[in-house]
C-alpha cells in the first residue's frame, strides 16, 4: 500500500480509515502546528544513524538510534541485554530511560503533543517514541523514533523497524502515538536544554541522574535550569544537593542559603542548610537556621516531620569540643 | 620512625574515627523528594524501595532476563522507577514488535474465512 497517496477516489476509505484510528478526535493540519509556533516546514535529521531491528528487538534498535545520534554508539545487540525482557518479548520504559542516564545523558521524557516533539526534531534531536499498533484487544507496542516532517505535505519520518525511512501520514501517526499516551523521550547533553521545557519534567530526570550519582551531569543540568530560571529554586536546591552529596559542605551551605534567599519557606532547603551548617561545626547557627525557618513553613508542609527529626539529631550531637569553627561568625542567618 | 611507633598512631587514629560514625547525622531531604513535597504530588508508596528492589530484581529473572544482568540493571533504576515496575512490570506496555500484527491478522482472516464471510483461500 502507498502510505504516501493523497486524496482522490480512495479518499473516503483513506477518511474511513482515519476515523477508526483517531476515534471522535478531530485532526488539524499540520502547518496548524508548526507555523504559528515557528518551526520550519519541513525537518529531516538525515545524519541520523540507522539500525534495522532484528526479531522483537525494536526497543534496542531505536534506543541505539538516540544513543548514536547523541554520540554514544552502542549496537543494539549490547542494548538488548540492558533492556530487553525475554518473557514480555519487548522492552519497557523505565528501562531505556535508565538506559539513557547510563551513559551520562539527560532522558527528558516530553510532554506528549506534536508540537512539543517536533520541535525537538527542528532542535536536531530524533525522539523516540513509543506507539500502541495492532486492534482492539491485541495491541501491539512499538518503539520507533522520529528523525522528521513535512508539515506541507502532512508527514511524520521515522527509523521504524526495519524501515530507515518510514512516512507515515501525521494522523495515522499520531493516532497510534495517542494509544501510547504519547510516550516520548529525547537524550540530552547535560546543560543543554529541550526545546520546550517544563520544568518539573526536566527536574525530575535530573534527580534521576543524581540518584544514580551522575553527579557531574546532574550539577550541570541543575545549573543551566537556575541559569534559565533564575528565580526558580528547586534548580538551586538540586546543585546544592549535588554538593552535599560529593561531601563539599562549604560549597552546598553557600548554595542552600541562596535558596533560601530565594524561597525563605522552602521546607527541603531549611532543612538540608541546617545539616550542612552542622556538618561545618557550626551547631549554634544551624539551630537557628530551624527556628527561624519553621515559622515560615506552609501550614500542610509535608516535610514537617523531617525538620523535626533534624532538629532533634543536631540538638543531640555535642558541640564541638574546642568551640565553632571562625567561619561560623561570618555566617548569618538570612 | 619505628614501626612500632606507626603502629601506635595508626591504631590510636582508627579509635579516633570509631567516634565519627556515632555522630547521629540528619537526613538531606533529596531533590525528587523536594519535588514531591512542592508539588504536592507525595509519592504514597507503601511499598519501600528496599522491597520495591527485590521484587523487580524477582520478577526479572522470572521473565528471563540473564541473572548476570539482573544486578546491574536493577542498580540503575530510581526508587520511583523501581515502585512503578515492582508494581506493574506485568502489564506495562512492552514495546516489541510490531510484525505480530501480521499474526493476528492471519488469525482474523481465518477465523472469517471458517465460518464463511469470505471465501480467500483455495478450497481444494
Amino acid at each position: 500500500m502507498s502510505r504516501v497517496s493523497r486524496g482522490g477516489r480512495r479518499f473516503p476509505a483513506v477518511a474511513a480509515t482515519l476515523l477508526l484510528l483517531a476515534g471522535c478526535a478531530g485532526h488539524s493540519r499540520l502547518v496548524e502546528t508548526t507555523g504559528p509556533a515557528g518551526l520550519p516546514p519541513q525537518v529531516e535529521l538525515t545524519a541520523t544513524p540507522f539500525h534495522p531491528q532484528s526479531d522483537q528487538q525494536c526497543g534496542p534498535a531505536a534506543l541505539a538510534t538516540v544513543l548514536g545520534a547523541a554520540g554514544h554508539d552502542a549496537s543494539p545487540a549490547s542494548l538488548s541485554q540492558e533492556i530487553f525482557l525475554p518473557a514480555r518479548q519487548g522492552s519497557l520504559q523505565p528501562e531505556i530511560v535508565a538506559a539513557i542516564r547510563t551513559r551520562g545523558l539527560l532522558p527528558y521524557e516530553l510532554e506528549g503533543d506534536l508540537g512539543t516533539l517536533f520541535a525537538e526534531v527542528a532542535a536536531g534531536r530524533p525522539v523516540l517514541v513509543l506507539q500502541r499498533q495492532g486492534f482492539g484487544p491485541w495491541p501491539a507496542w512499538h518503539y520507533a523514533v522520529v528523525v522528521g516532517y513535512d508539515a506541507t505535505r502532512d508527514l511524520v519520518t521515522l527509523r521504524s523497524g526495519t524501515r530507515e525511512r518510514l512516512q507515515l501520514r501525521a494522523a495515522v501517526f499520531d493516532a497510534t502515538w495517542s494509544r501510547a499516551d504519547r510516550w516520548a523521550v529525547v537524550a540530552l547533553e547535560p546543560g543543554a536544554l529541550p526545546a520546550r521545557t517544563d520544568l518539573t519534567r526536566y527536574l525530575r530526570a535530573t534527580a534521576g541522574l543524581e540518584a544514580t550519582q551522575r553527579y557531574e551531569e546532574a550539577r550541570a543540568a541543575y545549573d543551566a535550569a537556575a541559569t534559565q530560571w533564575p528565580y526558580e529554586p528547586l534548580p538551586r536546591l538540586g546543585s546544592a544537593n549535588v554538593e552535599a552529596a560529593l561531601g563539599h559542605w562549604r560549597e552546598a551551605e553557600r548554595k542552600y542559603a541562596a535558596v533560601l534567599r530565594l524561597a525563605p519557606g522552602l521546607a527541603a532547603a531549611i532543612n538540608n542548610r541546617a545539616e550542612a551548617l552542622s556538618r561545618l561545626g557550626c551547631r549554634t547557627l544551624a539551630l537557628r537556621v530551624l527556628d527561624d525557618g519553621a515559622a515560615r513553613l506552609a501550614p500542610d508542609e509535608p516535610l514537617r516531620p523531617t525538620l523535626t527529626r533534624t532538629l532533634a539529631a543536631i540538638e543531640a550531637s555535642p558541640p564541638p569540643a574546642d568551640g565553632e569553627p571562625a567561619l561560623c561568625a561570618q555566617l548569618q542567618v538570612r | 620512625m619505628s614501626f612500632r611507633k606507626g603502629l601506635v598512631y595508626a591504631l590510636c587514629l582508627a579509635v579516633l574515627n570509631l567516634g565519627s560514625p556515632m555522630m547521629a547525622h540528619a537526613e538531606l531531604v533529596g531533590t525528587m523528594q523536594a519535588l514531591e513535597a512542592s508539588t504536592r504530588t507525595q509519592d504514597l508508596a507503601t511499598v519501600s524501595a528496599a522491597l520495591a528492589r527485590e521484587q523487580v530484581r524477582e520478577q526479572m529473572t522470572a521473565l528471563g532476563v540473564d541473572p548476570a544482568a539482573v544486578e546491574a540493571r536493577v542498580a540503575r533504576l530510581t526508587d520511583t522507577e523501581l515502585r512503578t515496575l515492582a508494581d506493574r512490570m506485568d502489564q506495562m506496555p512492552a514495546g516489541g514488535d510490531a510484525l505480530a500484527i501480521v499474526g493476528i491478522v492471519f488469525i482474523v482472516l481465518i477465523i472469517l474465512e471458517v465460518v464463511g464471510v469470505i471465501d480467500i483461500f483455495k478450497k481444494t
